[in-house]
């Protein structure tokens, strides 16, 4: 392993940024995800930091069920996050569309028919921690030696 | 793709105009005016943004209880409610044409009249 | 809408300010914002629509997923109409445990609104305090009902759960430190000189413009419209005693200083309710039956109104949700935002009515 990606995986280990998107949830995943910045979860002393450009991200945190309006914009965003990147989807709603995916309803789930998605938290919202597990057993998997696997 | 991110909003709009208390209220309004109800939605679209759309019910209802209180006339032509409640014509317009039906009723004597003239006025001025 | 200038500023979907997706188009001349159009459509899901036809006990937890904050209220509402259709009485412990889960629902929404607008002053150090104590109202409403946000707590007739003596023990312990830690962040809050430059005599909202809007909730408490307050009219609270708090001042201090003056009242609600919570049953029971009826309480952010039809089998044939924010933000975008000196001051302005686009959109 060169001595540059020893660097590279010693930075990401302890620098993780996350940006969250709401494609249409009911807003319950969306304050536990903010409740994860609350002081009684912390989330900065795992070296994760919450932003909300899609740019300076390395996750992309998904809620919701996926609307009209998102199914052009959400592929505009993925596309905007630098590599390496990885999505989670937070709640039931991207994974299935929960109790919105129904016959009269406007929306289109699964949200990783528009984007690849790596992991998922199910709950209806998830706990905080669980969402905190998911980023931190999530982020070494995939930023590791990045530059390495992809020769 | 370039930097603009408009998009046809049309189409999100009649699905707020879908709900059975917005269904009631446009035919409603479709009644007095005399006019098909969707000529009425089209330019309901056209002209309101979707915070308005919502709104429209709790809107008309405000006006049911607080707009055009002192002025007989200018109820019966739904003064401040096309103007101010549902926005769907131009205050300065609407003041001239509230003037037209003053002096219509003031000469011919007859206010009903007068105001089904000035709802036939208003009903071209939106259709337009 | 007309065009008044050139100059269009459009303000999101995604902004850090904004917890949900929803765009604001304003147009400027200068700094000063002309008029402001909302763009939606992020989170229409056509709740309605999927909510008619099926029986009362799948809408019911429809319901509640309309809005993740204000999810307590949702069911209240819903479950208080069947009830009104039905005729099913209410045993009397129940109603107050009702008023107990409701008011500490009302006690973390109106945190995290007072949250969002410290974060969009950038004071993060006192939005984080109110964010700590929201957690510590989250603990209580876990150890009622057993849930942190979609807690499906009543049913008709009834709640599911009884209060145990020691769960209202602890609940009492709780919400004293939740007051000290409340008034110790209220008084920074109204003595921080930056915030009240941030804050005083921004987006001032007129008693007359808002009888004529139409708002509710706390945006219209803060300009002096105390009667706006459904909870007054509410037979459960009104043997508690309830008064409505306002102000008149109908400035963004006003709007978030109210906030905090309910989230104290709501904890001396909730003492007084455990103070004479009566002995007895948690469950009447009874069947939903046929009628029609629009039946309204007060949310966190305001008069929400169910208007529901039901069939002889307790299935919804139709509901219309009037949820609080579409009055609110149609208010506070084309009223409010009219005149504001800064584009600074627009996102402030936009979270100090407390905008919930999940509930608007449904």
């Amino acid at each position: 392993m060169s001595l540059l990606q020893q660097i590279k995986n010693k930075v990401r280990s302890k620098s993780i940024h996350v940006t969250f998107v709401d494609v249409g949830s009911c807003n319950g995943c969306d304050i536990e995800v903010l409740a994860c910045l609350a002081p009684r979860y912390d989330i900065e002393q795992y070296g994760i930091y919450v932003h909300n450009n899609p740019r300076e991200a390395d996750i992309l945190l998904v809620m919701g069920v996926m609307t009209p309006q998102w199914e052009d914009k959400l592929r505009i965003l993925w596309n905007k996050i630098p590599d390496p990147k990885v999505a989670i989807a937070v709640g039931n709603c991207p994974i299935s569309g929960c109790v919105f995916n129904r016959r009269e309803s406007y929306v289109d789930p699964p949200v990783s028919k528009h984007i690849p998605i790596a992991a998922e938290v199910p709950g209806c919202p998830p706990r905080p921690t669980e969402i905190l597990n998911a980023i931190l057993s999530l982020a070494p998997v995939v930023f590791r030696d990045y530059e390495e696997k992809m020769k | 793709m370039g930097y603009l991110y408009e998009k046809d909003l049309r189409m999100m709009k009649y699905h707020i105009l879908q709900s059975p208390r917005h269904m009631s209220l446009v035919s409603r309004l479709a009644d007095d005016l005399g006019m098909r109800v969707p000529d009425l939605q089209k330019a309901m679209i056209r002209r309101c943004d979707m915070a308005y759309l919502e709104n429209l019910p709790a809107r008309y209802e405000t006006w049911l209880e607080e707009g055009d209180r002192d002025d007989e006339l200018a109820r019966a032509i739904g003064r401040e409610l096309y103007t101010i409640y549902v926005p769907l014509l131009d205050p300065d317009k609407m003041q001239e044409l509230h003037l037209k039906v003053k002096t219509m009723a003031d000469e011919s004597g007859s206010p009903q009249e007068a105001a089904s003239a000035g709802i036939c006025m208003i009903r071209e001025e939106i259709l337009t | 809408m007309k065009k008044l200038v050139d100059v269009s500023i459009p303000i999101g979907p995604v902004h850090p300010c904004w917890k949900e997706p929803v765009r604001i188009k304003c147009e400027t001349s200068g700094e000063r914002v002309l008029s402001a159009e909302v763009e939606l459509g992020y989170m229409k899901k056509g709740i309605e629509k999927i909510m008619r036809g099926r029986p009362w006990q799948e809408v019911m937890f429809l319901a509640e997923r309309v809005c993740g904050i204000c999810s307590v209220i949702h069911n209240m509402v819903f479950i208080e109409a069947m009830e009104e259709i039905s005729g099913i009485s209410l045993p009397p412990r129940a109603a107050y445990l009702r008023v107990i889960v409701n008011e500490l629902d009302r006690m973390q929404s109106h945190l995290i609104a007072n949250f969002s607008y410290c974060y969009t002053i950038e004071h993060e150090t006192l939005a984080m305090y109110l964010l700590d104590v929201r957690e510590q109202v989250l603990d209580q409403l876990e150890r009622v009902t057993g849930a942190r946000i979609n807690t499906a707590y009543m049913i008709p007739g009834g709640v599911r759960f009884d209060l145990m003596e020691e769960d209202s023990g602890a609940l009492r312990t709780a919400l004293r430190e939740i007051e000290t830690g409340v008034k110790r962040y209220m008084k920074m809050f109204s003595s921080g000189p930056l915030i009240s430059l941030r804050s005083r005599g921004i987006a001032v909202f007129s008693r007359e413009d808002a009888i004529k809007a139409r708002v509710v909730g706390p945006t219209a408490r803060a300009s002096g419209i105390p009667e706006s307050d459904l909870r007054s009219r509410h037979p459960t609270y009104i043997k508690l005693g309830f008064q409505p708090v306002w102000r008149e001042e109908g400035d963004n201090f006003a709007r978030v200083m109210v906030r905090f003056d309910e989230i104290l009242q709501s904890i001396d609600l909730i003492q007084k309710a455990l103070d004479t919570l009566p002995e007895g049953d948690i469950r009447g029971g009874g069947i939903c039956k046929a009628g029609e009826t629009a039946y309204s309480g007060e949310a966190p952010r305001g008069e929400l109104r169910y208007f529901i039809k039901t069939d002889e089998y307790g299935r919804v044939v139709d509901i219309t949700i009037q949820t609080p924010s579409i009055m609110n933000i149609e208010a506070c975008t084309h009223s409010m935002l009219k005149g504001v000196t800064s584009l600074a001051d627009v996102t402030s302005t936009f979270i100090s009515a407390d905008p919930c686009i999940a509930c608007m959109e449904r």
